[in-house]
């Protein structure tokens, strides 16, 4: 009987359980092809810079929202210092194109039409972003995009920045 | 019956897990169309409800959200 | 001298007495009007109706418009009363509607809805010589105008939204106020949902005078309270299923003031109960079909309340993408109800709790209905608009019903309805 029972402990507690990506963990190194073509987004590449890392699609209206005032913010920091980085999970990367082709943006965007990215990342939610420091590691996670969103976001960053200069 | 019961332990999460899959956030882009809305033009359920409301004896009914992009 | 006197006042008096009449009429007519319209509009906001169910976020600021004509079929000649009036109604409807974000996480909406009306009515039913029923129409055609309006206001939480709705109808001598708390929670990573609400709405007749002679002067008010819980399940990438069960309690003036009932050879008022419970059960399904560059709707609707009345409604729609933007949206909608429990065409032996209609509404009968929606979309500047073409065909029958029906109530309804409707997202 006891071992009976061992067994089922054994199963429920290995079972495969969530290992919540929250702040503190290193944000999963990923390489996808870039949404234009020309190359590969790779989060190594970027090591040494405070980094926010934004998951659209075509799809969601508050991420259609949230990438022109993205890029008002980050037109307010150093780009050696400071840098956005989108992967775009549209099925269909050609609406993603489109979308970017009549209202672009100034940081790249990557493609994870197979939705592998995200995955790792554990979105919970569209969009979410990841605010990541200099040395990778996850020190904000914003679930959802609202226009209020973008002064508290600007503090986040500066903080960082200023922590990071140290 | 200690066996089968084992059994049933090690299959049950592989039963319930082929029920419904539990679709990601980042895979709701058909969900998110419009045409697969409750009601995909506001306007015209309202006026459908009325009209039907009006010349039959039935209760519309209706009301609950759910589906969507699931955004923000 | 006396004489001439005399008959100045006779003539004051004849035409006092002529003021009084034709005042007398205005005020029958007005009283009428009002009722009528309490019967037929209330409950008609969207809150109550059931129309729009809860709303994702708007991130934009929506605007929307739509004009609609309503125009039921004549007739035919026998089935109506010798000399009767064979037109019916017709209603021309103005939609207007605004939704806006506000703060981060609220949205604001208002719905206003304006619309005309006129043409008669059916009054009640007599058999001919063979027992065949016919229908007596209202003689004068009834115009009347009215006005909805309904705020809405929702908060969206990270994981569901509430909403609050307050809302109002006017006509002339006809006052009707509702409102609506609903929420909405999302659990298994937005695959589920789980909803639910509460509504009341009253409705008020203004009096204008006291003397409604020849309708029934009590009850020219009625309250009714409603509640509603829904569950919705992603079944998959392209597909989404829904049921809710919604249970409305009324209580007050719930028979048609101008309506009246072939009773033992005489035409009385329409008499129903003073209350009603109402259940109903609504499922929807949503399915895209890729390969087809369309998605099917299937909408499935069980009714029963205590009047013994129960209704099945299935509709079927298909939304056909094409090229261009432009979407073709054929769909049916089948229908069909049992008849009250104090429902006859008329009346040969009183019945015991003196409950009485023969309004056609009441009565056992089916329809079926085939509507073709055509839609385009196109943005200029950074507006994206949205125009729709639809027409609506209905017809009804005692041959349609799933039961089997004795006789056919003479005022079933047909009718073709056709709107058009302009969105702008800014």
């Amino acid at each position: 009987m006891r071992r009976f029972w061992l067994v089922v402990l054994a199963t429920t507690l290995l079972a495969p359980a969530a290992a919540a990506l929250e702040e503190g963990k290193p944000a999963p190194l990923f390489s996808v092809p870039l949404l234009d073509g020309n190359g590969t987004l790779s989060l190594a590449d970027y090591r040494g810079k405070v980094v926010y890392l934004d998951f659209w699609a075509s799809w969601c209206a508050p991420c259609l929202v949230s990438l022109p005032l993205l890029e008002e913010l980050r037109r307010e920091f150093p780009g050696d210092r400071f840098q956005i980085l989108a992967v775009n999970v549209d099925r269909d990367s050609e609406k993603a194109r489109r979308f970017l082709g009549e209202r672009p943006v100034g940081y790249p965007s990557g493609a994870d039409p197979e939705g592998r990215v995200p995955e790792r990342f554990e979105i919970e939610t569209m969009p979410t972003s990841f605010l990541l420091d200099g040395r990778g590691v996850i020190r904000h996670v914003h679930r959802g995009f609202r226009r209020g969103d973008v002064p508290d976001l600007r503090e986040q960053i500066r903080r960082l920045l200023a922590q990071d200069a140290r | 019956m200690r066996r089968s019961v084992l059994l049933l332990w090690l299959l049950a999460p592989a039963l319930l897990g082929t029920g419904c899959a539990a679709v990601k956030p980042w895979e709701r882009e058909i969900l998110a169309r419009d045409d697969m809305a409750w009601d995909p033009d506001v306007l015209e359920a309202q006026r459908q409800a009325h009209v039907y409301f009006s010349k039959e004896a039935s209760l519309a009914g209706g009301g609950a959200g759910g589906g969507g992009c699931g955004c923000n | 001298m006396r004489g001439e006197r005399q008959s100045q006042r006779t003539r004051r008096a004849r035409l006092r007495r002529r003021v009084q009449s034709r005042r007398k009429r205005a005020r029958r007519r007005r009283a009428r009007k009002a009722l009528q319209a309490l019967t037929t509009s209330a409950l008609a906001l969207p809150g109550l109706a059931g129309g729009a169910a809860a709303q994702s976020r708007e991130e934009r600021f929506t605007s929307e418009y739509a004009y609609s004509f309503y125009s039921e079929d004549a007739l035919p000649r026998s089935k109506v009363t010798a000399g009767g009036e064979t037109d019916r109604y017709q209603i021309q409807t103005h939609q207007l509607r605004f939704a806006a974000p506000i703060a981060d996480r609220l949205d604001l909406g208002l719905d206003v809805a304006y619309e005309t009306m006129s043409g008669a009515t059916p009054w009640y039913v007599v058999p001919d010589a063979d027992g065949d029923a016919l229908q007596v129409m209202t003689g004068a055609s009834i115009e009347e105008a009215r006005t909805d309006a309904l705020l809405r206001g929702s908060y969206h939480f990270d994981s569901g939204q509430a909403s609050l709705a307050g809302g109002a109808s006017f006509e002339n001598d006809y006052l009707a106020f509702n409102g609506l708390l609903e929420g909405e929670r999302h659990f298994n990573e937005k695959n589920t949902t789980l909803s639910g609400g509460i509504g009341f709405s009253i409705d008020r007749l203004e009096p204008t005078d006291a003397d409604l002679d020849p309708l029934r002067p009590t009850k020219q008010h009625r309250q009714n309270i409603s509640a509603f819980v829904g569950i919705s399940q992603v079944m998959g990438r392209g597909a989404a299923i829904q049921s809710s069960l919604t249970y409305q309690h009324a209580r007050g003036f719930l028979s048609d003031p101008y309506k009246r009932v072939l009773v033992e050879g005489t035409p009385i008022a329409d008499s129903r109960p003073d209350a009603r419970n109402q259940l109903a059960w609504l499922t929807r399904y949503r399915q895209h079909v890729s390969p087809l560059a369309g998605t099917l709707h299937a909408d499935y609707r069980f009714y029963v309340d205590d009047w013994q009345i129960t209704s099945h409604t299935l509709e079927l729609a298909w939304y056909q993408s094409l090229w261009w933007s432009l979407r073709l949206i054929p769909s049916v909608r089948y229908y069909s109800q049992s008849q009250a429990a104090f429902y006859g065409p008329w009346f040969d032996l009183p019945r015991a709790d003196g409950l009485y209609s023969s309004d056609y509404r009441l009565s056992p009968y089916g329809a079926l209905s085939w509507r073709l929606r055509a839609e385009t979309a196109f943005s200029t500047w950074r507006i994206d608009w949205r125009a729709s073409l639809s027409w609506e065909r209905y017809l009804s029958s005692a041959d349609l019903a799933l039961g089997k029906v004795a006789i056919e109530n003479p005022g079933l309804v047909s009718f073709n309805l056709f709107s058009i409707g302009l969105t702008a997202r800014f």
